[in-house]
């Protein structure tokens, strides 16, 4: 609680900072001009929504290994946070794609495989919904986390070897090897604006788990008190014929 | 819609999803601490 | 070796209940031919579109007829708490996974065998000679099906409403699968009549991945 707010107002300070500097500090790009500034939000929530997943993989096979409940807590908040990230970056990614390639939607390799993940994510948060028992909830939702996360780079690989490219090839991994300065500088503080949020907003999220578990935990303690209380069942045995 | 309206458009709907869900995060916690107080109530009563 | 045997006897056992009604067979056989029918009614393909969308067809047919096939391996053990009896009996639990894997593995190739001709009549789609590597893309294609199915199987078995759990967890998982499979299948019903060498490889990638998984994870499973 005593860091919450320094970090709550460095990070309002950097998306103060990131926003003004994407809409006028950065240059104009060369083909797409001022929509192209969409990058500044749309990759920062793709790299959100890969940490927090690899963080849900990572509490799902911590869960299993140790059954300590902070991983299952921690693997359903991640998991709910990317999907968030998910869904940001990809309405981005349409209003993005509508101005510069005249179509909301196309079924390219990254569109399609992030999608998939999309669905995976909400299949596993359906899981949970549907299963009652809190541990047999937290260990078949773990198992389902590992596979859909392993999923994921095998969807990305067979979506890339599909022949329908739309998507532009990558700017900083794998793109072209000169990229203008001020671009950069503006970007890496989009991201940690972007990144430190999804921190908060996770930190937040995972503490509403917690007080649910505590919730959950209380229960219990009140049903066995109940049952502690009640008469014990006399037994018949014995008793019948006189 | 112009350019400039869609990347405005792209910049709301980041911080509009953000800001809403933290909002129902904000929402279910008070809902969920009055739950424990109330269940801590529950329990000293017994 | 005690895991082999174990594996084979319940693997005899599912065999065993399934021949004797038949049930899952003729349920899954009549469902595929109803996805058929209606791709026919709804798009009315010409020759040349029949042969160019077949695979496509033909392999959503087995993986929507296949994920509800997948479903009653672990339900129906809750009737007279069958499962409990089976993580109690001194056995791997691979074993018992696996047992269920190749016993609708089995069944679903049976399916495909009766339907594969089928689709290759109704849609005037020759089969001659690619049947030896169609069957081939077949078996890769439904091992990953099934591998991953009764996974899911075991996992929503557990669930409310787990025959509609079971397809949303599955089916979106297995669009990787699905892309390879339909890409092979129609590399091969294509011109050229031949298998595409990276896909292939792509599929057996896909089945040794989540078969290891299947195996690593076991053990959770058995304890859900």
């Amino acid at each position: 609680m005593k860091t919450r707010i320094p970090i709550t107002i460095f990070v309002a300070l950097l998306i103060f900072c990131g926003g003004y500097a994407a809409l006028f500090v950065a240059p104009d790009e060369a083909t797409m001009h001022e929509i192209q500034r969409i990058f500044y939000f749309h990759v920062p929530l793709w790299t959100a929504m890969t940490i927090a997943f690899s963080t849900a993989c990572f509490s799902n096979i911590a869960w299993l290994a140790s059954r300590r409940p902070t991983f299952d807590l921690l693997g359903v908040a991640s998991a709910e946070v990317g999907i968030l990230c998910c869904t940001g970056g990809l309405i981005t990614g349409m209003l993005w794609g509508k101005p510069v390639w005249g179509i909301w939607w196309t079924w390219d390799p990254r569109l399609t495989s992030t999608f998939i993940l999309w669905l995976l994510y909400i299949s596993y948060l359906l899981l949970r919904e549907l299963i009652e028992d809190p541990h047999r909830r937290a260990t078949l939702s773990a198992v389902f986390g590992i596979f859909a996360y392993l999923d994921l780079p095998i969807v990305l690989l067979a979506t890339t070897l599909w022949p329908r490219g739309q998507h532009p090839q990558p700017v900083l991994f794998g793109g072209p090897k000169s990229i203008n300065h001020t671009m950069l500088m503006v970007f890496f503080v989009c991201m940690a604006s972007i990144v430190g949020v999804m921190i908060l907003v996770l930190m937040d999220r995972y503490r509403l788990e917690r007080l649910r578990f505590e919730a959950d935990e209380l229960r219990v303690e009140i049903e066995s008190r109940e049952m502690d209380s009640q008469p014990a069942v006399q037994g018949t045995a014995g008793k019948g014929r006189s | 819609m112009n350019n400039f309206q869609f990347l405005f458009t792209a910049w709301m709907v980041v911080w509009a999803v953000f800001f809403v869900y933290e909002i129902s995060v904000a929402k279910r916690v008070s809902h969920v601490r009055e739950e424990i107080e109330r269940l801590k109530q529950q329990l000293q009563e017994r | 070796m005690k895991g082999l045997r174990a594996t084979f006897t319940l693997f005899a056992k599912e065999c065993r209940l399934e021949f004797r009604t038949r049930e899952l067979l003729t349920a899954t056989v009549i469902f595929s031919l109803i996805i058929i029918v209606f791709f026919n009614f709804a798009f009315d393909p010409t020759p040349a579109e029949a042969r160019r969308f077949g695979p496509g067809l033909l392999w959503i047919a087995f993986f929507f007829a296949g994920s509800l096939m997948v479903n009653p391996s672990f339900a129906r053990e809750q009737i007279n708490d069958t499962l409990d009896a089976l993580r109690m009996a001194p056995i791997p639990s691979f074993a018992v996974l696996s047992a269920k894997m190749l016993a609708n593995l089995l069944f679903l190739s049976i399916a495909e065998a009766i339907l594969v001709p089928v689709f290759s009549i109704f849609y005037n789609v020759s089969l001659a000679g690619i049947v030896g590597r169609l069957i081939l893309v077949l078996v890769l294609g439904t091992i990953g099906l099934v591998t991953t199915g009764t996974v899911f199987s075991a996992i929503s078995a557990h669930a409310r409403m787990r025959e509609l759990l079971l397809p949303v967890l599955l089916l979106p998982f297995l669009t990787p699968l699905l892309i390879a499979a339909v890409s092979t299948t129609i590399s091969l019903f294509g011109e050229a009549r031949e298998l595409d060498r990276t896909w292939m490889i792509f599929l057996i990638g896909f089945d040794v991945v989540f078969f290891t998984t299947s195996w690593l994870l076991s053990d959770f499973l058995a304890e859900g």
